[in-house]
């Protein structure tokens, strides 16, 4: 490739190509930051994938059992903690009990019983029941061995908590076996549903694995388009990616999926169905927080590669 | 409640609480686990690599098994198997969880190693005083700090009588000393680090994103449209001007921005990783194969 000339006296233009580093990272700690000081209702249409997780999650019966499979930190916060604050709304306001473990990392389980314990102060504060640890959910830890884990679960399921503790606060060490939410189960099949919320390749450990049990992800921005293949084949009933993917499963929580009324969502898919939504209930969180600063950070990445191609035709232009 | 769905049925694996055969079962395990330590610590170096090989090829052996023998189907808990067969994909089915704990209590061992690997190194260079000595002591405290303020925390909270704990007024120096150094610190650390990629990706995109051929033309094209398409307001615009336009003709309508990056993660971004990711599992496989039979000698004992 031919290498082009700096040229001494650069016009404004052939100047936009080389905007140095510390302006950039300026603009963009300003551009990021500001929009969270702000609460804007965004126009959104919640894509398909995002209708599926929802629906699929309302779909499952009333005070049913699911297992939760937690393999985010706070490194990914931005977009994990939004997902999984969404999900254990939904899960807390249907009363599903459910299995918490985690495959991907040390510090997931205690980042995932924080989160599970702001949610469920956040639903009491708003008419909703406690969720306690041991009765509602059993939190089985973490598993250094993902694949023989996942392995176990598909196969054996009750053989992962087989000796495992669950150490409720204030009520010291009970057997895992013996929690209210393992009762009737004898295989994996007798879960509705399994969710994970990750950040990392824990993803493809569990759809490799987990053959008897419907399976759902919250995924982070980047995995999306790894893991749209796998929603695309009917493996994953529904898919939740990113910040976006928050902001929709936040607004189809508000309005309902062909529910009519001002904030209607359509759905083909759902056709001839309507699945109410949570109105009255705290619904906004982190995908409200975080859409508009998004935006103004997406706008900005936009624009930051259309002054540098502008820069590079006009530097082009001149040298010929 | 079936309270009974914890009892399991009687495998190669299990016996009865209490029951001799449990007792000969943990006897001849713990026999065979101190016979096998000492035969390998006093095993000559050539004898050892034998080992590795045999212990990686049975391991590898019975996933392939597990994956390729006939997997047992409607299993009640207490059929007995008709045939060798069948036998044998009992034991495979019942052996994976007990495998599976292995790999956990192995995998768990590394926390051990990885602590006495940090110390060696680390107090190492603190005694010597060598290059960047001092991050390898704020390290090392770092470490036994929250060694200590995790485990008098976790005890705390483990005792019934302090349920009150729940709430931060009853907090005493361990729990804020706990909160600080895993919430406060640890946690906003991890974020931080993770936070400054986006810097990267900007500068990155602002200098290398460049039209500079066709195929990257294409490429930046296809960003900016599904860029924009996660924009709710652009995408609401735009939609608006086509419905404008032409709200009943479905070629027009198929210009809305969410159907044109529909479009391209069905039928551009999707086939394109399946390929990707197609190339990558026969890749893996062969690395496996290579693994299992311990052809790789890269890293090994080579």
């Amino acid at each position: 490739m031919a290498l082009v000339e700096p040229n001494p006296n650069p016009s404004f233009l052939e100047k936009l190509q080389s905007i140095p580093k510390p302006v950039i990272y300026g603009i963009l700690l300003v551009v990021s930051t500001i929009p969270l000081f702000f609460s804007v209702k965004l126009p959104n249409k919640p894509i398909d994938a995002s209708i599926d997780f929802y629906a699929q999650t309302m779909k499952l019966p009333d005070g049913c059992k699911v297992i939760l499979c937690s393999d985010w930190t706070n490194s990914t916060r931005g977009e994990s903690k939004g997902e999984m604050e969404a999900l254990l709304k939904l899960l807390m306001r249907k009363h599903i009990k459910f299995v918490l473990l985690s495959i991907g990392d040390t510090q997931a389980p205690q980042v995932a019983k924080d989160t599970i314990r702001e949610v469920s102060a956040s639903e009491v504060a708003s008419g909703g029941t406690p969720y306690k640890e041991f009765e509602d959910y059993v939190n089985l830890g973490y598993y250094a061995a993902a694949e023989g884990t996942i392995l176990a679960i598909n196969n054996k399921v009750l053989s992962i908590a087989k000796g495992k503790k669950d150490f409720p606060e204030g009520a010291g060490p009970k057997d895992a076996l013996l929690s209210p939410v393992f009762q009737g189960i004898k295989s994996v099949s007798d879960f509705n549903m399994f969710f994970l919320v990750t950040a990392s390749g824990t993803n493809r450990t569990i759809l490799e694995r987990i053959t008897k049990c419907p399976l759902m992800y919250m995924v982070s921005g980047v995995m999306v388009p790894e893991n749209t293949s796998y929603y695309a084949s009917g493996q994953l009933k529904g898919l939740c990616g990113g910040v976006k993917g928050v902001y929709d499963l936040e607004t189809i929580m508000e309005a309902g999926i062909n529910n009519p009324g001002p904030d209607l969502i359509e759905s083909d898919k759902y056709k001839g169905e309507s699945i109410p939504g949570w109105k009255g209930k705290t619904n906004k969180g982190k995908g409200t927080a975080y859409y508009l600063a998004l935006h103004f950070t997406l706008a900005l990445l936009i624009l930051a590669v259309v002054i540098g191609n502008v820069g590079m035709f006009a530097a082009k232009r001149r040298a010929k | 409640m079936n309270l009974l769905a914890q009892v399991d049925p009687k495998t190669f694996w299990n016996a009865t609480n209490g029951s001799s055969e449990l007792f000969i079962k943990l006897a001849l395990a713990l026999i065979f686990g101190i016979a096998l330590a000492t035969g390998l610590m006093f095993a000559p170096p050539q004898l050892r690599k034998w080992v590795v090989r045999v212990v990686t090829f049975v391991s590898g052996l019975f996933y392939v098994l597990f994956w390729l023998f006939p997997a047992p189907i409607s299993r009640q808990p207490n059929d007995a198997p008709r045939g060798t067969v069948e036998a044998l994909s009992f034991f495979i089915s019942d052996s994976q969880s007990v495998v599976a704990s292995l790999t956990n209590v192995i995998a768990g061992f590394l926390i051990g190693l990885g602590i006495y690997s940090l110390l060696r190194v680390h107090l190492g260079k603190i005694a010597k005083q060598q290059k960047d000595w001092f991050f390898s002591a704020v390290l090392v405290i770092s470490m036994f700090l929250m060694i200590f303020f995790g485990y008098g925390d976790y005890i705390q909270r483990q005792d019934p009588k302090n349920f009150v704990l729940a709430d931060m007024k009853n907090w005493g120096w361990i729990n804020y000393g706990r909160d600080l150094l895993f919430d406060g610190l640890l946690q906003n650390m991890d974020a931080g680090m993770f936070s400054v990629v986006a810097f990267y990706i900007m500068s990155a995109a602002y200098r290398a994103f460049r039209a500079r051929s066709i195929e990257a033309t294409i490429l930046l094209v296809t960003a900016l449209v599904v860029m924009l398409s996660l924009m709710g307001v652009v995408e609401l615009m735009w939609s608006g001007m086509i419905d404008k336009i032409s709200p009943d003709n479905p070629i027009v309508q198929s210009f809305k921005l969410s159907a044109v990056s529909s479009w391209l993660r069905s039928n551009v971004q999707t086939p394109a990783i399946r390929g990707i990711d197609f190339g990558v599992g026969i890749g893996l496989m062969a690395m496996g194969l290579r693994l299992w039979l311990s052809l790789e000698k890269t890293g090994g004992d080579s």
